[in-house]
């Protein structure tokens, strides 16, 4: 009797604990989109200007969310080429490289660097700008460059952690397998280990662009300003979509920016949720790739 | 081979340059926190409070905040998360445990400024009306919100944990006839435990380090809380509004005591992680 | 040629838009002067002036798309600081730089508006007058629920903005006569932010650039004299300021402009619109 009873309080518990986690999910998703779905139009993106002129900059656009949208998709390409390439190094090094000491020892700072709480790395890169700025140029501000180094940082330990992974993942024998036919270190990376472990790979970075489009603390602190209009360089301040959300959550000034607000909040979820959808299916797909060759 | 060489060399100097990172983080604030330390304040603002207008700033009660927006975040979202990944991986069939880990797995995606944002046209307003005392913004609604936030990451961890219990230590329950809330309590939980605890300890990190969530909807209070309707400020949120004042000033000053508390906890809970992770490893 | 002569009709047109928008007769206007010009204007601080900076902003950079103009906010303090460390162009204040400030970074101030700081309310509540004593006990502290002062048996929900803000320093001094702010106030960045804040608590009290007030907010009379337009203009409401905007040394190039834009006939127009009392 008391063990039925055990039985079925865990099981409801349990049961009730998915329900009350997908009822909060779906609230948070829902409440966004009911009250939001008015303000999804052309005008969410381009204001009051012609979408032709706003996309040549021919015409700024106001009340708009463009020059958001331009900010963050700088921001995101600029992080990822600069995050990547280092990235990616590190990851071989680790996998295929590193003894056990030494990658025990470099994992620790990965480790640490992966849970900094972001607003850290925002404060480092101003502190590095502020430091730039009276000891190197004057020219020097919290700008579209420095956010987008910031934000390199903040997902360098994700890029490393999953090329080394995906690399590590692939069975024992294939990775040995180059090597025992006389190809050198390099050859296997390239020809053998990236092939095989690039759907790890891409999701990794797929996974690192989204960190770079939501992330606010990082922005916050390293030039992202409410209102600037498309950034002409990368030193010049810039817009993004989820400061612009942040903003407008604390200090709209009328409906209609409220609205505006709602609206950026579902674009950003729905790029978020495509690059995921995407991450998802480069792996799906690849993974079938090759396990129908081989 | 010279080619070899370079790309070895390359490779290691992008290992050196990545770990260095880390290095710099802590060496900037280690350096802009250094007058703090030379009159000796380091301590004393950690324990004193923020009275800007007797110029005291001291940040305990951001420490107070801290720990109690993320340790009531954890009261909320430990026991949903444990029992969440106990459905997704033992009790609920198959096809439903599967696309509960798809969902849960999608959760990670959400921006966390859209918590935030929800938070303060929905959730602050009912805790407003439900409550009684006081604007909403308050370290209930910063948790609430906030255990959504981690409890993917506890979820995602638990049942990866729970599936690497031995399959015969399962098989065994099974043929000896035991129920799932048997095997569940019995065999796999605590076979788990380090599995367990480690993602507490990644939450717990998830938590304390989130800024937008607390900065949004707690309030930012600079009183010590006396209850969960209270409005605090968080460490993080602090660096958030503070960094803003005049960079020569000590008000400026106390975010790197802020960033250096942050690092810290960061690195005990690697260091924590590290040792829970290396006796699983050791074990048969 | 015949393009030559639609140019010239649209021109006209625009110029009559242009006449029409802004009250003022068709002619060179003070905008003109930034014709031809590129680069970029740094603004940021004092977030009352946000509103009239936007503006500003959007007209020039609409007209001149070769000019980008950044408007942010952060407070008086972070103003005049980052004017003086160069960080911007234009450092806004709401209040006068001290001139221990003005020594140590050679600033320059202008004065191109008045604006009054209110106390507000949710409009939903009763309460719509206050003692200069009792201000002093809610913001204190000392004085917690809304009943004794013939509201709702409720809780009352201080909000305060940072030690930046010119807002605060100004209605610290002359609205408090700088007495202590409860530490349990919660916290707003801007004068938005306060508005909204405001705006969405029924049981919420706190202070606001008497420009940024709308219907979303109520104002609250302090000894009797209700903060709007025409009392600060007239005088009888007491906790009024200028706002300022700083250059480092005398302003060149666009950032003059941009300072003689909003002394102009058009930009003291924005300045109206924005709810603020225009500086000859």
């Amino acid at each position: 009797m008391n063990r039925r009873l055990i039985d079925i309080s865990v099981t409801g518990f349990s049961w009730a604990s998915g329900i009350v986690l997908l009822a909060a999910v779906f609230s948070i998703i829902g409440f966004l989109f009911v009250k939001g779905y008015g303000a999804l139009d052309a005008s969410l993106i381009f204001g009051d200007t012609n979408p032709v002129d706003a996309l040549l900059l021919r015409k700024p656009v106001f009340d708009g969310l463009f020059p958001a949208m331009v900010g963050t998709f700088l921001l995101v390409v600029l992080s990822v080429v600069l995050a990547v390439p280092v990235g990616l190094a590190t990851g071989i090094y680790m996998a295929e490289y590193a003894d056990g000491a030494v990658r025990h020892f470099l994992g620790f700072f990965f480790d640490i660097l992966a849970g900094i709480p972001s607003i850290i790395v925002g404060l480092f890169g101003f502190s590095v700008t502020v430091f730039l700025h009276h000891q190197f140029s004057g020219r020097i501000y919290p700008c579209l460059l420095i956010s987008a180094l910031s934000l390199a940082f903040l997902v360098l330990p994700y890029l490393i952690r999953t090329t080394q992974v995906a690399i590590e993942e692939i069975p024992l024998e294939v990775r040995l397998t180059a090597p025992a036919l006389g190809a050198t270190q390099l050859q296997n990376v390239c020809y053998v280990l990236i092939p095989r472990a690039l759907s790890g790979i891409l999701t990794g970075v797929i996974l690192s662009i989204g960190r770079c489009a939501e992330d606010t603390a990082v922005i916050m602190l390293t030039g992202v300003v409410a209102t600037t209009g498309v950034p002409r360089s990368l030193l010049s301040s810039y817009e993004a979509l989820p400061f612009y959300i942040y903003t407008v959550s604390s200090q709209y000034v009328d409906h209609r920016e409220l609205m505006t607000g709602y609206g950026a909040a579902i674009v950003l979820l729905l790029i978020c949720a495509s690059l995921f959808a995407s991450a998802y299916l480069i792996k799906y797909l690849l993974t079938r790739q090759f396990q129908v060759r081989f | 081979m010279n080619r070899e060489n370079v790309a070895r060399r390359l490779f290691l100097s992008a290992a050196i340059l990545s770990a260095s990172v880390t290095v710099l983080i802590l060496g900037f604030m280690v350096v802009l926190a250094l007058p703090l330390f030379k009159q000796g304040l380091f301590f004393e603002i950690l324990s004193q409070p923020w009275l800007p207008d007797s110029s005291i700033f001291g940040i305990f009660p951001m420490i107070v905040g801290t720990a109690s927006i993320a340790l009531l975040s954890l009261v909320f979202g430990f026991p949903l998360s444990l029992g969440v990944s106990a459905l997704a991986s033992t009790f609920a069939p198959t096809r439903i445990g599967f696309l509960l880990k798809k969902t849960v797995q999608m959760m990670t995606g959400i921006p966390t400024v859209i918590y935030g944002f929800v938070g303060v046209f929905l959730l602050v307003p009912i805790v407003r009306e439900m409550f009684g005392g006081g604007s909403g913004m308050c370290i209930l609604a910063a948790s609430a919100m906030l255990s959504v936030l981690i409890a993917p990451t506890m979820i995602l961890f638990f049942s990866e944990s729970f599936e690497n219990v031995p399959k015969q230590h399962i098989d065994a329950v099974d043929a000896l006839g035991g129920t799932p809330v048997q095997k569940f309590l019995y065999v796999i939980l605590p076979g788990s435990w380090r599995g367990i605890l480690t993602g507490v300890v990644l939450a717990l990190g998830r938590a304390v380090g989130d800024t937008l969530i607390a900065l949004m909807i707690a309030g930012n209070a600079v009183a010590l809380p006396s209850s969960v309707l209270d409005s605090v400020r968080t460490l993080t949120s602090h660096i958030a509004l503070i960094i803003a004042a005049d960079f020569d000033s000590l008000e400026f000053k106390t975010i790197f005591a802020c960033g250096i508390l942050l690092y810290l906890l960061t690195t005990i809970s690697v260091l924590v992680i590290r040792v829970l992770s290396s006796k699983t490893r050791g074990m048969p | 040629m015949k393009a030559f002569t639609f140019q010239g009709i649209m021109f006209g047109v625009c110029l009559i838009v242009v006449a029409l928008l802004t009250i003022v007769p068709a002619g060179a206007g003070p905008i003109d002067g930034f014709k031809g010009q590129q680069g970029t204007i740094r603004i940021s601080g004092g977030t009352a002036h946000i509103p009239v900076m936007k503006e500003a902003a959007k007209r020039i950079m609409t007209e001149n798309p070769e000019i980008q103009i950044s408007v942010a906010g952060g407070g008086s303090g972070v103003g005049i600081k980052q004017v003086g460390e160069g960080l911007v162009d234009i450092g806004n204040s709401g209040r006068k730089p001290s001139d221990e400030e003005t020594a140590k970074y050679g600033l320059e101030h202008f004065k191109w508006a008045i604006d009054g700081v209110g106390v507000v309310v949710n409009p939903k509540n009763p309460v719509k007058t206050l003692s200069r004593d009792q201000l002093k006990a809610i913001f204190a502290g000392n004085e917690t629920s809304w009943r004794a002062l013939g509201g709702q048996d409720k809780m009352i929900n201080v909000y305060t903005r940072d030690k930046a803000s010119g807002t605060r320093a100004v209605f610290w001094k002359k609205a408090l006569d700088k007495g202590v702010i409860t530490a349990r106030a919660n916290f707003v960045v801007s004068n938005g932010a306060m508005k909204s804040a405001i705006g969405n608590d029924p049981y919420g009290i706190g202070y606001v650039s008497v420009g940024h007030m709308d219907a979303t907010v109520a104002p609250v009379a302090l000894d009797g004299v209700v903060p709007t337009l025409d009392t600060v203009k007239s005088g009888a409401y007491k906790v009024a300021r200028g706002l300022y905007s700083n250059t480092k040394g005398e302003p060149s190039g666009l950032t003059a402009l941009f300072i003689e834009y909003l002394f102009s006939t058009e930009g003291r127009q924005i300045v109206m619109e924005k709810g603020f009392i225009p500086v000859r």
